[in-house]
């Protein structure tokens, strides 16, 4: 009897362990179902969010711009600001990018347009912005330094007129010089010009001339601007002992626009100087030409190179 | 109910987190303000190099139903609001008039304009 009811008891602790494992499945399966709606979810969503039904920008920014965009939009300022000398509106127009590497991205673009080619102003204009930015790019030192800075007229005052000899005093017999008390300038804002301007130009190249035909005894001058772009009314002088010419660039129609040149005389060294600014280029005479070249009189070929990006001039927008 | 939890995650990573990024978001998406300030960019950029097909290949990528009709609305109004006559009106004189368009209000200002309409002015970019 004891037996019989101890095989009950066992049976029915087996029954029960069996029906709680009977039920365990379905717990496991409510948890997979969760997780699969889960995974279809996010899946179905993100399928509609991006590809059914994407957010599509309106009334947006030119920050949203692709960058293809973004980069015409670049361009457009660099333009407008040539065309303006606005600066004020032209960092308006930049900040609307809220670009962080913004003077690299005008610096990338100015690059790519120099390697594709592009029309020399569209490059010059972007250098310019280039430059306002402060963006480097190796290729800026082809067009030069930095920009010149613009004409500055010195205040009618006091502290910013130039010192004459009159403010100087005179040193005496009783005192050393280096106790002479020497007037000084009162530092202003306003830019002084240097005693020592730097140079337009710089010589990019200094050839023989020979005609196998005639005598070529003459300088030739060619002047690029710093796209290297023919610069016409390029004054050039030339002197030599005893003497001193000038003449201009521009001045011979079927001639490139940028060239100019003067006859030399036999037995006389000239020096030849831009007469903006440049490395004045001597020693320069009337030379037989080797006899491949014909052996007659030959000249000198000179090509200067003006460094100056021009800044746009201002126009005020009411 | 992970299908709704999963749905939402979705919607919110899919239109706030990481929505679409458009590789060629053009200027159509642009609001008015810069749409119209582009425009003047357009028309200055032309006054300067002279490039029409670029200037109405700029124009039409401002996705205007009808861009000549949107750059003499903007010109006439330029000219009506009395805006700065050098960087402003006679830049979109210049360009309108050498699209080809016209409006009394342009009159005035085509004197100063030494360009006469080019010869591709009916030859559509885009």
């Amino acid at each position: 009897m004891l037996t019989m009811f101890r095989s009950s008891r066992y049976q029915s602790q087996r029954e029960r362990q069996q029906q709680e494992d009977d039920s365990a499945p379905p717990r496991i399966a409510a948890a997979s179902f969760v997780l699969l709606g889960l995974i279809l979810g996010v899946a179905g969503g993100l399928i509609y969010t991006w590809l059914i039904n994407p957010v599509v920008y309106v009334d947006a920014s030119p920050e949203r711009l692709s960058d293809r965009y973004k980069d015409e939009y670049v361009f457009l300022v660099s333009q407008n600001y040539a065309a303006t000398g606005d600066w004020e509106r032209a960092q308006q127009r930049l900040e609307a990018l809220e670009d962080r590497n913004l003077p690299q991205r005008v610096a990338s673009l100015f690059e790519r347009y120099l390697r594709e080619g592009r029309p020399a102003g569209h490059v010059r204009n972007l250098a310019i912005l280039t430059q306002r930015l402060g963006g480097e790019s190796p290729a800026l030192s082809l067009f030069g330094p930095t920009p010149l800075p613009p004409p500055v007229t010195p205040e009618p005052t006091a502290a910013a007129s130039t010192p004459t000899a009159t403010l100087l005093p005179t040193p005496t017999l009783t005192r050393r010089p280096t106790n002479t008390p020497r007037p000084t300038l009162t530092p202003t804002p306003t830019q002084i010009p240097t005693a020592t301007p730097r140079p337009v130009y710089r010589l990019l190249s200094q050839e023989r001339v020979c005609n196998a035909d005639e005598p070529a005894p003459r300088i030739e001058v060619v002047v690029v601007d710093a796209l290297l772009e023919p610069l016409a009314g390029a004054e050039v002088l030339v002197t030599w002992e005893g003497g001193a010419d000038r003449f201009f660039t521009g001045f011979q129609p079927d001639q490139d626009p940028g060239y100019g040149d003067f006859v030399m005389e036999p037995d006389v060294s000239y020096s030849v100087t831009m007469a903006e600014g440049s490395p004045t280029i001597s020693g320069l005479r009337i030379e037989p030409c080797p006899q491949a070249s014909g052996g007659l009189p030959g000249g000198w070929r000179l090509t200067f190179q003006n460094l100056t990006v021009n800044e746009p001039t201002a126009t005020p927008e009411a | 109910m992970g299908l709704v939890i999963g749905l939402g995650l979705a919607l919110y990573l899919g239109w706030v987190a990481w929505p679409t990024e458009f590789t060629e978001a053009d200027p159509s998406i642009l609001r008015e303000e810069y749409r119209r300030d582009y425009t003047l960019m357009i028309a200055n950029a032309y006054v300067l190099d002279g490039d029409l097909p670029a200037a109405r290949r700029r124009l039409y990528s401002l996705g205007q139903e009808a861009p000549d009709q949107w750059l003499l609305t903007m010109t006439v109004d330029a000219i009506l609001a009395g805006r700065d006559e050098e960087t402003v009106i006679l830049p979109l004189v210049t360009l309108a008039h050498d699209l080809g368009l016209n409006s009394p209000a342009m009159a005035p200002y085509l004197d100063e304009i030494d360009s006469e309409p080019p010869d591709d002015v009916d030859d559509v970019q885009e």
